[in-house]
Parts: structure tokens; sequence; C-alpha cells
């Protein structure tokens, strides 16, 4: 064989190989923008699983952060949608089905009640908001502490107690800014419950009106205003979710806001010392909410994206959103066993609030930087 | 006879062209072009006709103007505490040699080669509160210092120290051109050390110096990464103020007014460092 031929033969089988593994392999195009901590759990524990349950179906992880770059497939997967043509998107990990505007109405998402999922019926009814989105895991900001330095019979248990606590032990208590993470955006949206009441019902994604928020987000701020002056540094506040642990982690602070399936998982990993204790405000929990999976209805292997959707929902899988990811599973708690339900009573909400996606948080995390923000004392 | 190298010429000059057209292209397609519709989109709306309300409204917003004044004076300290550090360092490499110089000058050089994002991290782990630095005081009874971590000089320092091997770099190639011969005539003569780097190496490295600073300049307006994880929540610098006008507030007529806003202070930057590369080279000439 010379050189030209051993090329041709070669290249040959190359193309025959690719072909063949293209043909029997089914490429499920999934994507998500949340944190590493899911995509790394996405990668590491689902696909595996759902690989082998599902021979020659392959799921791509692809990772779209910040959620703008996610966004923008959305917006492909629309405009797909009425070419007709493959929206190149089989599944979003998360994602809110009521954007983008008019998505719902012009058929963009699938119908999880009606696609005919085995496990659908298990879900926890308090996390079923709308039916275009799949519930499938759980995570409510708490309250995380140092227990050496605050006993547990004496944390803060309602909002006037925290504000208190707060004021008592200035310099203790940090809560990141309102746009770089949930942790410090539900800690300001349950300042915002508190001054309007404590009913979460009065904030829906289509009823923001201007008049309404300068009243209410006024007096959040002046709630916020209070207790800069008592938080760490007379009034810093750190750039995300893990930059708060890490001070409550160094002991630079006591009390910080946390999202439960971050704080279990930093405590397992030992980043979070085990003397760190949880605990939710009782007259109002803390915001949290459910991770809604979507599927469009274009997507070239829906049929396949349903089967993850359904796997997902499995016993075996929402047990290990419970263990390894320390999130809180989307399925009633009676068909998963009962001695994870004692082992984590301490995060099984009883209440979730939620605060509407949209204007209202806009209006919320860029009046937080024009009105709380720039007032800080440094003398 | 005459006429071949007359062609070769021409030849030279189109070839030549030919190798700068790809960059060319790609500058006219990746940044002129986008700039341009940035510019234009800010300005004229189709349907609606030209307005320059969102600039008016920047330069009318106390917040966002509050903003761009300590993007100036961050990126103006910065730079100039990066041209300060570097010089010492600088003037040791480029008048010594031996096994410590090589270890001085690849220390200078190492952050060159971290991400900023660890060097964010390793700043809260060493200046931060409880960090190293204090647990070393603590260890020695001696009281903690303050933390620069979340306040103003949190990320002018994790800047400087990111930016100083290109400083260090730029500054070295300058003192290439003062020769070692004219120093140590001016040793001969009686000159001290203040005066040779007075009257000698600084006029030399003149150029270098303003290169340098200008580099600095346009690499600090666009920060995002320190500021973003070391800086105060507010005023924020124009990267993560852009940042979160365009995907937090979704907002993109007012985030690119801020880009455009950017641009032309940098562009006047661009301005300075291309004067000051002519002039060197008439220089050279």
């Amino acid at each position: 064989m010379n050189r030209r031929e051993f090329l041709m033969v070669s290249t040959a089988a190359t193309l025959a190989a690719t072909t063949r593994f293209a043909s029997a392999a089914t490429r499920l195009d999934m994507y998500t923008s949340s944190d590493a901590n899911i995509s790394d759990f996405f990668s590491n524990i689902i696909k595996p699983a759902f690989e082998s349950a599902n021979s020659g179906t392959e799921l791509n992880v692809v990772i779209a952060r910040p959620q703008a770059a996610l966004d923008a497939v959305v917006q492909r997967a629309l405009a797909a949608l009425s070419a007709k043509a493959d929206p190149q998107l089989d599944f979003i990990e998360q994602y809110d089905p009521l954007l983008p505007a008019g998505g719902i109405d012009a058929g963009l998402w699938t119908d999880f009640s009606k696609a005919g999922l085995k496990n659908y019926g298990t879900l926890n009814k308090l996390a079923i908001q709308t039916p275009y989105g799949l519930p499938y895991r759980g995570s409510q900001v708490l309250l995380a502490y140092d227990t050496t330095k605050l006993a547990k019979d004496k944390v803060p248990k309602t909002f006037a107690d925290l504000v208190a606590w707060i004021k008592a032990n200035p310099g203790q208590f940090i809560y990141n800014r309102p746009d770089k993470g949930g942790s410090g955006n539900n800690f300001v949206n349950r300042v915002v419950h508190e001054v309007s009441g404590r009913d979460p019902s009065k904030f829906k994604v289509d009823n923001f009106d201007q008049a309404t928020a300068d009243d209410v987000l006024g007096k959040a701020w002046a709630v916020l205003n209070d207790l800069a002056p008592s938080l760490y540094d007379k009034g810093a506040y750190t750039a995300g979710n893990t930059a708060s642990l890490q001070l409550l982690a160094q002991g630079a602070v006591t009390m910080i806001p946390a999202w439960s399936d971050q704080a279990l998982q930093a405590i397992a990993k030992g980043v979070l010392p085990e003397t760190t204790g949880l605990v939710q405000l009782t007259d109002l929990a803390l915001c949290g909410d459910f991770s809604k999976a979507v599927i469009p209805t274009n997507a070239a292997h829906r049929d396949d994206a349903l089967k993850l959707a359904d796997f997902l929902l499995s016993q075996e899988m929402q047990t290990a959103i419970i263990e390894k990811l320390g999130g809180f599973p989307a399925v009633d708690w009676s068909s998963l066993p009962k001695d994870l339900h004692d082992k984590y009573a301490d995060v099984i909400p009883s209440s979730i609030p939620t605060f509407p996606q949209g204007k209202w948080t806009t209006a919320v995390q860029d009046g937080w930087y024009r009105n709380v923000a720039p007032n800080i004392s440094r003398t | 006879m005459i006429s071949a190298p007359r062609s070769r010429v021409g030849g030279g000059g189109l070839s030549g062209l030919l190798l700068v057209a790809l960059p060319v292209l790609l500058l006219l397609w990746l940044v002129l072009w986008p700039v341009l519709q940035a510019f234009v989109g800010t300005l004229y709306f189709p349907g609606k006709g030209f307005s320059a309300a969102s600039y008016v409204y920047f330069f009318s917003d106390a917040y966002s103007l509050r903003n761009l004044w300590l993007t100036l004076w961050v990126t103006a300290l910065t730079s100039i505490l990066r041209v300060a550090a570097a010089m010492p360092i600088a003037l040791y490499l480029r008048f010594r040699t031996g096994s410590i110089a090589a270890l001085v000058q690849s220390l200078a050089l190492f952050p060159l080669f971290v991400p900023s994002v660890l060097v964010a991290y390793a700043f809260i782990r060493v200046l931060g509160p409880n960090g190293i630095v204090d647990t070393l005081l603590v260890a020695v009874h001696l009281p903690k210092l303050p933390s620069p971590y979340l306040q103003p000089a949190g990320p002018i320092i994790g800047l400087v120290w990111e930016g100083l091997p290109l400083t260090l770099l730029l500054l070295l190639s300058g003192l290439g051109r003062v020769s070692t011969a004219s120093v140590e005539a001016a040793r001969d003569l009686g000159a001290g050390g203040v005066t040779i780097f007075t009257r000698i190496i600084l006029p030399r490295i003149q150029s270098s110096i303003i290169v340098a600073l200008a580099f600095n300049v346009l690499g600090l307006f666009s920060a995002f990464t320190l500021p973003y994880l070391l800086g105060p929540a507010s005023p924020e610098m124009m990267g993560p103020y852009m940042q979160r006008t365009f995907s937090d507030n979704a907002d993109p007529l007012n985030a690119t007014t801020q880009a455009v806003i950017t641009f032309a202070f940098c562009a006047a930057f661009g301005l300075i460092y291309v004067r000051a590369i002519a002039k060197g080279r008439k220089g050279l000439r």
C-alpha cells in the first residue's frame, strides 16, 4: 500500500466510522445556565445514569452561562418554531416557561401534564405552578450561622428578631448584592414581603405598577438602610452566594442568608465547618423555588427529552438530588424512603414563598443599587 | 535592468497590503462595525428619528456619573501605581544580571499567567478578613489590619498586581534603549543615582512610559472581574455597571450608551498611544 492508497483507505474508514456512530447515538442537547454545582451534577451523575439506562442516547450537557446566553438560545428556538426548523435544543434544565413573552401561546413549550410522563403524578403539588415547566429539584434560602458564636436556642426565628439580632451584633451579618445571587436577592425580597404585610401573593409576574412599587420598595429601602450600619464592614455586600459562604467559613461574620443546597453541600465537603447551623424564619420563610425544566415542542429529539424528564423524577434521581446536591425533591416525600425524610427534616419546607421574575425583580435589584448600596459610611 | 527592481517594489507593496488585509478586515468587522452600530443605534431609532435622550439621561443621572467618575480615578490611580511599582524592578533588571535578577524577573512576570478569578480568590484568602495576613499578625500578637476586601482599595491592589508584568515588559523594552555607556559616562563625571535617572534615563524612556500608561488605561477601563469580586457594591466601575444594565435590567439601550461613552474615553487614550508610537518612531530615525 503506498501513501496515497493508505490515505484514501483511512479517510474512507474514518468517514464510515463517524457516520455509523452518528446514526447509532442520538445526541440529546441539554442546556443549563445554573451554577457549577448543578452543571457538575448533570455531567457527573445524571449523564452516566441516563446513558446507561437508555443505550444509544448521548446526553450533551451544554453550559450556557450567564442567563442572557440561554435567553438567546431560547429566542433561537422560538424563531425555529415559526420557521419549522430544528431549534438544536432538546431540553433546558431550568428556565421560566413564562418567557419569552408569548412563547406559551405560540406553542413553544411542552405541556407536561399531557405528555404522558409515568412519574408526573408523584410530584409535590406545592411545586407545580404551570404545566409547561417540570419542577424537578427545589432549593430555598435560609439563614446559615456559626453555632460556636451563636447558640442554637438563641438564634432569631422571626424577621423582627433577626433585625434586633443584627443591630445587637454589628458587623456579624452580610448578604450579597441582590443581582449577583439568589441568597442576597431573597433576603431583600423577604424585606419587601415584610413591609407589605407578609403576603407573597401580592407580587405577580403581571401586576407590576410603578406607584405601588415606589411605595412598597421605598419602605423596604428604609428598613435596609437602617440595617446597613450594623452589617459587616458598616454596609458591605458580597459579590455572590459563594463569597458570602466564604466570609462565614473564614469566621468573619456569624450569619448569612444562604441557599439550602449550597450550604448543605458546603458542609458535606468541609468548606463550611460541621458547627454550621441552618435555620428558617417561622413568621414567613425566605423565598425559594423549584427549578423547572422545559422542553420545546419542536425539539428534534422530543421523545428522548421526555424520557429524560421522566428519569429526573425517578426515585433514584430524586434521592441523588437530596444526597448529592443538597437540594430538596420535587416529588412528594411519601414516594421516597422514610429515613431520608428524617435526616433532612431541617430543610424540608412547610411553605415556599416565591417572588416573581420580570419587572418586580428588576425594580428591586436596580432600586437596591440606587437606594441602598451607596449609603455606606466608612467612618 | 531598471524596470525589474521597480516591479519588485510594486509587488512588495501589494503583498504587504495583503499581509495586513486580514487583521484590518477583522478590525473593521469585529471592532469598527459594532462601534458604529452601537453609536448609530443609541442615537437613531427607525421610525422615530434622532434622539440623544439616553446620553442626556446618563449625564444627568448622578448614579451613572458617580460610576464613571469612580472608573476614571481608579484607572488613573492604578495606572500610576503600576508604573511606579514596575519602574524600580525594571531598573534593577536592566542593570543587574545573575541568578537573583532572573528570579526577580520570573516572580514579577508570574501574574501574567494567573487568571484574574484566581487572583481575586487568592486575595480574599490572603488579605480578606481573618485571612493569612491576619493569622500571621495574630500569631505574633499584633492587631488585625482593616481588610481592603469590599473596599475601594480592594480592586486597586488586585489590579496593580495583575497588571505589573505588562507594565514591566514595556518599561524594560524602553530601558533597552538606554546605553550602558552613557550611564557610565555620566557616573564618571560624578552624577548621582537620581541625576542619572532624571537626566539620562527618563528622557530616553519617556515614550515607553506613555505607551505603558495608555495600555494600562485601556485595559483598566474595561476591568471587570476584580472590581466585581473585590470592590464595594457601589459605586460600580463601568464594566460591572454595563453588564448589570444589560442583563439584569434588560436595558440594552442604556447599556450601549454606557459602552459608547466608555469607548469614547478609551479612544482618546488610544490616540495618545498612537501619537507616542509615531513620535517614538520619528525619534529612532
